[in-house]
């Protein structure tokens, strides 16, 4: 057994941290944030030099042919760091997508593109009123004599719609979930762009007749499944950077900020809180493992499993998230409550990324539905 | 988690699995499986089996019946045999004093003492705790007075877990009251049969005897029962403790208590279907079953740490710990409210005869084990000492 990270990602890990460390610390954060778009393109530039945004991309399309492993090391980098590019949006959620459901010629016509830093994916994937449910989208599509399809409907939340250049759509036609792309510039597409409490930019969309390409490769279903499965373990290994961050800076200011002649971080009733969130913390570190294992276990059968190993680690790395944004916050006191201090900022990241595609109830209902992890059983019972 | 699991890793899990489940009686493994209480053959039965195979002190040096095991095949061993319902070799002999006896004591100790521990011809109590000694347990005050050849002590031990057994007594015993507390305390063998020793029984909240007090009147003992070096207890106590908190977590024993509640959960009828089908009961269920998940991915995580070859003093070691126990307890509650009204009797027997219907499955345990699984967020170092601990490497402070 071997869970410790190989030599190539404990690399990647030290190589991105250090890079981080020195060109995106908070000042930089602050004035990227701060600007019109709310991302930095120069940035994301650099991401693609240093090979970050076609990691999980094969050769043949202009990517470094590597797995989810890597991509989650520098999701957990970034998360660190509090990136405000669209890592996620782009290079885990679109590129799955259209990597399991697209054509070759389509895979052509993206994914290059995407490692090279020129092309920004969104999924879009959720509409108004609907909450988390994606699989039975309002939004139709219409089949066009030419095998082209043209889309109706309206999508909300779609994380890196902002700046996306190629949307992923999902809609229904006759009934049958579909999943499409689109061309930002499409002619009856509107775009909304929105800000998020977390400062990453989404948009929202009405889409009026708009032209698009149905991605058909494979059973719809599956793939958004495994698309969003990908993304919950891509958010789980960033709240790990999150989280680690934030109970980084919480200790240094227990240890630091002084009251009544005497280190804050001295008083028992906060030392074991503290310990506490260490805890939570082990806990998420764990978890975000397990669901990484999850999706990319090359295990006969283990596909199967997929799903619910990954809403399980959710559950857990989703109270672990809270409990340390909300107590990184009271411990910190009136200071956690600014804007000019960093620790609300990595507070509103994990309140935000955790709920991206689910909350933590309606997953331990799902959970439960699915029968648990665990087969009843007693030796007293036949 | 057999996925994790090298091909030889996983083969050695099947042979575990399969001797546990065909050399240990089914009798035996049936009454851990429904929460019977193990009577003393019960326990010497299965250790005597385990040693037989060379299974029972795998920790231990090959020398003296250990096996030249990685981390991960330790945890496979004491994984599958709770899985299995084996009854654990005494933690006592095997991973208190046998450590302790084989890496400090002398040749003439080790020769005297190792094998019957193993095979455990002696039942050996622990001595550390004192009525003021707890959490703080270098404040103890139990003396050993040299007199020539022989330490006469004086004082009393409590918590001594199945010390009506007892056949010897391993104590930290103080034998220098002018220094540092822990510079002043030593690692003595004392035979229980010695005149001035007294075992008293004391009830549990549990209705069980399974604790018991242990005077020391005068009682000699001859200095070749002394462990290492005098004054040098303090060390091979901590070396002990540091034993005792590997395995601590029960993740085998959780996962089998969490599989019953949910299969008498799945029998027990509500209004609206089964208890297991209860939106706010499988809710919680469910919590414990992801979180008990996160336990044991920590536990490889720690191992695999360990097999990379680290041997630093490791703060999740203590997050094991707290939340191992925590869990044990919550599964513990889950099954009392499995039962509801019927599991609030203390009884012997589900079986009620004279023409009234038998009470439901876990009846007779579940309470019980409710209340004596309060004891575990309080031994081998209570959860507010873990949270000290871990605070302090946090801190620093």
């Amino acid at each position: 057994m071997d869970l410790e990270l190989n030599d190539i990602q404990q690399e990647l890990a030290s190589t991105l941290n250090k890079y981080l460390r020195s060109e995106y610390d908070a000042a930089k954060r602050e004035e990227i944030l701060r600007s019109d778009e709310g991302i930095s393109r120069e940035k994301w530039q650099e991401f693609a030099e240093m090979g970050l945004l076609g990691l999980a991309i094969p050769e043949s399309y202009g990517g470094a042919d590597m797995t989810f492993n890597e991509v989650a090391v520098v999701a957990e980098a970034f998360g660190r760091s509090l990136v405000l590019e669209p890592f996620l949006a782009t290079a885990v959620l679109g590129t799955n997508a259209v990597l399991l459901a697209g054509s070759e010629e389509q895979k052509q016509a993206i994914l290059p593109g995407v490692a090279e830093g020129q092309t920004f994916l969104a999924l879009a994937a959720f509409e108004p009123g609907q909450r988390y449910e994606v699989t039975t989208p309002a939004t139709q599509a219409t089949a066009g004599a030419d095998g082209a399809f043209t889309l109706t409907g309206e999508k909300t939340n779609v994380l890196g719609g902002d700046v996306a250049d190629h949307f992923i759509v999902t809609a229904s036609q006759n009934g049958e979930l579909g999943l499409y792309l689109v061309a930002a510039d499409a002619e009856g597409l509107t775009r909304v762009a929105q800000r998020q409490a977390d400062g990453l930019g989404s948009a929202n969309l009405k889409l009026d007749n708009v032209a698009a390409q149905r991605l058909d490769a494979a059973d719809a279903h599956s793939v958004l499944s495994e698309v969003i499965d990908l993304g919950n373990a891509a958010i789980m290994a960033e709240a790990v950077g999150v989280a680690e961050a934030s109970l980084t800076m919480t200790a240094e200011y227990l240890k630091t900020r002084e009251q009544f002649g005497a280190p804050i971080g001295a008083n028992q009733a906060l030392q074991h809180r503290a310990a506490d969130l260490y805890a939570e913390l082990e806990y998420a570190r764990s978890m975000a493992l397990y669901s990484r294992l999850a999706v990319t276990s090359e295990v006969a059968g283990a596909e199967k499993d997929r799903h619910r190993d990954v809403i399980a680690a959710k559950i857990v790395l989703d109270r672990a998230a809270r409990n340390i944004s909300q107590e990184s916050i009271q411990m910190h006191g009136g200071i956690g409550m600014t804007m000019e201090y960093p620790i609300g900022h990595y507070a509103k990241r994990l309140t935000v990324m955790t709920r991206t595609f689910d909350d933590a109830d309606s997953l331990t209902a799902e959970l439960a539905a699915l029968g648990g992890l665990i087969e009843p059983q007693a030796a007293d019972l036949s | 988690m057999d996925t994790l699991l090298s091909a030889e890793e996983r083969d050695f899990a099947q042979q575990m699995r399969q001797f546990y489940r065909t050399e240990i009686p089914e009798e035996l493994r049936f009454k851990v499986a429904t929460g019977q209480e193990l009577t003393k053959d019960d326990m010497v039965t299965s250790q005597q089996i385990l040693n037989k195979h060379g299974y029972a002190v795998p920790n231990w040096p090959v020398e003296w019946g250990g096996q030249d095991w990685t981390p991960v095949q330790r945890h496979i061993w004491l994984e599958e045999m709770q899985l299995a319902c084996v009854p654990q070799p005494l933690p006592f002999n095997v991973s208190m004093v046998g450590p302790v006896i084989a890496t400090f004591g002398s040749q003439e100790l080790k020769e005297r003492f190792l094998p019957a521990t193993a095979n455990i011809d002696i039942w050996w109590s622990q001595g550390f705790s004192e009525p003021n000694a707890g959490s703080d347990l270098a404040s103890l005050k139990t003396s050993a007075v040299r007199d020539g050849d022989k330490y006469i002590v004086n004082g009393q031990k409590t918590w001594t877990t199945l010390g009506q057994y007892g056949d010897w007594m391993f104590n930290l015993v103080r034998t220098d009251p002018n220094v540092k507390k822990q510079a002043g305390i030593s690692f003595l063998l004392i035979d229980m049969k010695s005149p001035g020793v007294t075992v008293r029984p004391i009830q549990l909240i549990d209705g069980g005897h399974e604790v018991n007090e242990v005077f020391f009147d005068n009682v000699e003992v001859p200095v070749e029962n002394l462990v290492g070096e005098e004054n040098k207890g303090w060390t091979y106590a901590k070396f002990l403790l540091g034993n005792e908190r590997t395995g601590i977590a029960r993740i085998g024993g959780s996962k089998v208590n969490l599989a019953r509640a949910k299969a008498y959960a799945a029998v027990t009828k509500t209004a609206n279907g089964t208890l297991l089908n209860d939106p706010l009961f499988s809710a919680r269920l469910t919590k414990i079953e992801a979180e008990l998940t996160a336990l044991e991915m920590t536990q490889l995580r720690i191992l695999s740490t360990q097999a990379a070859g680290s041997d630093k003093p490791d703060p999740r070691s203590s997050v094991l710990k707290l939340k191992g126990s925590q869990l044990q307890e919550d599964i513990s509650e889950l099954l009392v409210d499995v039962l509801g009204p019927q599991g609030l009797d203390f009884v012997s027997d589900r079986v009620q005869g004279q023409g009234l219907s038998d009470l439901p499955h876990g009846a007779v345990d579940a309470l019980p084990a409710y209340f004596n699984t309060r004891k575990v967020t309080i031994y081998g170092g209570s959860s507010e000492v873990q949270r000290g601990i871990i605070s302090k490497a946090l801190l620093g402070l």
